[in-house]
């Protein structure tokens, strides 16, 4: 039956070590994307899936109004946009932040295939950032209902006709890769880490949304938290998704004592200014992601680290 | 540098590898050269720990060595990784790895899209190599359901996925029972004979797998190779004398009229196959027969006829792999022993014996 099944060369062909560039990049690529979605999207158990994806974003971003519903009384209804979409935005964060790295926990420490992945010719972080795609499709469709939710049930004012689209369309592509590139960062470090570092990413996650504007103004902060804030890419990228969703409304950056307008003299940054810094900070994050990846990856390499299975 | 037909299949160097560990460092790894020809079925032994799986991930790209290089047909495993990928793949026994939610089926076609295979063609060869390796029934079965030697052979599947020229096994029957593991061995067997040029690295602890499917062997111990050879020439290696067991219908004078012969070193009476009491053949005399050399056996049966003694069985009897592995190491597979204490025999690689070209391009 063997023999069916395979060539009858019984001399090395050396062209055979070569492969076929950008087509094998995306075949691995679309390859992965299907495989996150099956182990991500597990429809088998709608239940959990349920609670996970939808459950617990809407229950997050509810807390938030309803503490600010509190704090506030009712002049705290003009922040509902805000807070809404802060919150939303966040657990898409946290999906994309922590996809990837659990895909490399997933996949060394539960099901034991990351050796096999590792060592066939498919560019390995290309198949942790399609593994990482999938959670952050599902992350997409928690953050989308969450919206939903705020606007049909929680009566936030949203005009489909004034979103403003083209800074829509370039914050979610530039943001999005940011995203992802911070996953590259916690997936180089947990290729370090032990099996209980589930929950590094979402301590990661956590200690950002401290400076980024998410559901408060930078503005509340200190100055070296707020700058901290400047510095990070995802502050402008949700700053930039409210400014395109609800023109006018607050805005997480600028703002009366904010470190914004002692730097730039302007209360509060425009679309461009928003776009341009995201694309910059950004960029400094994609580039030191894919430099940190190449040394984890060789650390991991050099110490045993790929196949090494710490739960059993 | 680039990979060419003349390049041995797998060539190490002074391979060394040191963990880093507390209270002091682990060498897995002490200085290993290895030269494996093109199309040998070549295997690893040694006991766990012994450093086998280490080379292994080595070899395979997972694991950097702390010194030393090792190249497949040429290619350094720790640099040109791209291209040693595409020409080998892995196996590795005594785990329960798989995606459990997915299909037999969808989980090697995933696979066949990492090595490469368009969608057809990948599904085409998913479906010859589950008709090959016994999986039809369960090809859409969850791989959460499939037993051990179920998910081996899958296992087995996606290691020929991209018709590797050089397929690493690791313990590939390790917890398995004894017809899951037969099977893994045929397939082994079938799938290299079909195409003589491709070379399989075998590791393995146990000596009989060994023996059965490897060309040669190399005796690994405390990341020492400690000897190479074939299977019969380790063997011969640790057997000084002949040794024969002799049956005869009967024996005038007993074995001592024997070990009076020439070349004769001892001749002691052994137990009788057919010994036992409800059998209706004839009692014989069993003879253990340690001689000088195989030629003096000539000797001992013209002696017979003088004896009046006539053969009814005569068979050599062959030392195992153990005993080339106690001979060598001081201590069985089993046994832990004094990891300060040197192994008591180290044979160098080149005593232990490359194989010449000839033997190479076999």
């Amino acid at each position: 039956m063997i023999e069916a099944t395979i060539g009858r060369d019984e001399r090395f062909d050396p062209a055979r070590t070569r492969g076929q560039g950008r087509a094998d990049l995306f075949r691995s690529f679309r390859t992965a994307v299907a495989l996150g979605w099956k182990m991500e999207a597990n429809w088998t158990d709608p239940v959990l899936f349920f609670i996970y994806s939808v459950a617990k974003p809407l229950a997050s971003a509810l807390i938030l109004v309803f503490m600010l519903q509190v704090i506030a009384g009712p002049a705290g209804q003009a922040l509902r946009p805000f807070v809404i979409v802060g919150s939303a935005l966040w657990s898409l964060v946290v999906s994309g932040i922590a996809g990837l790295a659990w895909a490399v926990l997933d996949d060394r420490e539960r099901y034991r295939m990351l050796k096999y992945i590792y060592v066939s010719p498919s560019s390995f972080v290309v198949v942790l950032l399609g593994r990482g795609i999938a959670r952050l499709a599902v992350g997409a469709m928690g953050a989308g209902i969450t919206l939903a939710a705020g606007v049909l049930v929680l009566g936030v004012p949203f005009d489909p006709g004034a979103i403003d689209w083209p800074l829509l369309l370039a914050v979610l592509v530039l943001g999005l890769a940011t995203i992802s590139a911070l996953g590259v960062v916690m997936a180089a470090i947990c290729l370090q880490t032990r099996q209980d570092s589930w929950t590094y990413p979402e301590a990661v996650a956590g200690a950002l949304f401290l400076v980024v504007g998410a559901v408060f103004p930078l503005s509340v902060l200190p100055d070296p938290l707020q700058l901290l804030g400047l510095l990070s890419p995802l502050t402008w990228w949700i700053a930039g998704i409210r400014q395109a969703l609800f023109p006018g409304g607050p805005s997480s950056i600028g703002g009366t004592g904010s470190a914004w307008l002692r730097l730039s003299g302007e209360v509060n940054p425009n679309d461009l200014q928003i776009v341009l810094v995201l694309l910059a900070t950004g960029a400094v994050v994609t580039l030191a992601s894919a430099i940190l990846f190449r040394v984890g990856e060789g650390r991991a390499r050099d110490r045993g680290l790929i196949d090494r299975t710490t739960g059993s | 540098m680039s990979g060419s037909i003349q390049a041995p299949a797998i060539d190490v160097r002074g391979i060394t590898r040191v963990y880093k560990a507390r209270p002091k460092d682990v060498i897995a790894l002490a200085g290993i050269d290895l030269e494996v020809a093109p199309g040998e079925f070549f295997g690893l032994l040694g006991p766990n720990g012994a450093g086998k799986t280490t080379l292994i991930k080595i070899l395979t790209t997972l694991l950097l060595p702390s010194a030393g290089t090792a190249r497949i047909f040429g290619f350094d495993v720790a640099r040109e990784t791209k291209q040693i990928r595409r020409i080998m793949n892995m196996v590795a026994g005594g785990e329960q790895s798989g995606y459990g939610i997915l299909e037999a089926r969808e989980q090697l076609w995933m696979f066949s899209q990492f090595y490469g295979l368009g969608v057809r063609e990948g599904w085409r060869r998913v479906d010859e190599l589950i008709d090959a390796v016994g999986l039809g029934e369960q090809r859409n079965q969850r791989v959460s359901t499939l037993s051990t030697g179920q998910r081996q052979k899958m296992n087995f599947a996606r290691g020929l996925l991209n018709d590797p020229w050089v397929f690493f096994l690791d313990e590939p029957t390790l917890g398995l029972d004894v017809s899951a593991a037969r099977a893994v061995r045929e397939l082994m067997v079938g799938w290299r004979a079909a195409v003589p040029g491709r070379t399989v690295l075998l590791t393995t602890h146990y000596m009989a797998e060994a023996d059965e499917l490897c060309e040669r062997i190399a005796i690994v111990d405390r990341g020492r190779i400690l000897a190479i050879g074939s299977p019969a020439e380790l063997k011969r290696r640790v057997q000084r004398e002949s040794i024969f067991r002799l049956e005869l219908d009967r024996l005038t004078g007993g074995p001592a009229s024997l070990a009076r012969l020439p070349g004769v070193l001892s001749a002691v009476a052994a137990t009788p196959v057919r010994a036992d009491a409800n059998s209706a053949a004839r009692p014989t005399v069993a003879i253990n027969l340690v001689l000088h050399q195989d030629s003096a056996l000539a000797g001992v049966v013209a002696a017979l006829d003088g004896l009046d003694a006539h053969i009814v069985a005569l068979a050599k009897s062959e030392p195992s792999l153990e005993d080339v592995f106690v001979e060598l190491v001081g201590r069985g597979f089993d046994d832990e022993g004094d990891p300060e204490q040197p192994p008591r025999r180290a044979v160098e690689p080149h005593e232990a014996g490359q194989p010449e070209p000839e033997e190479a391009n076999r």
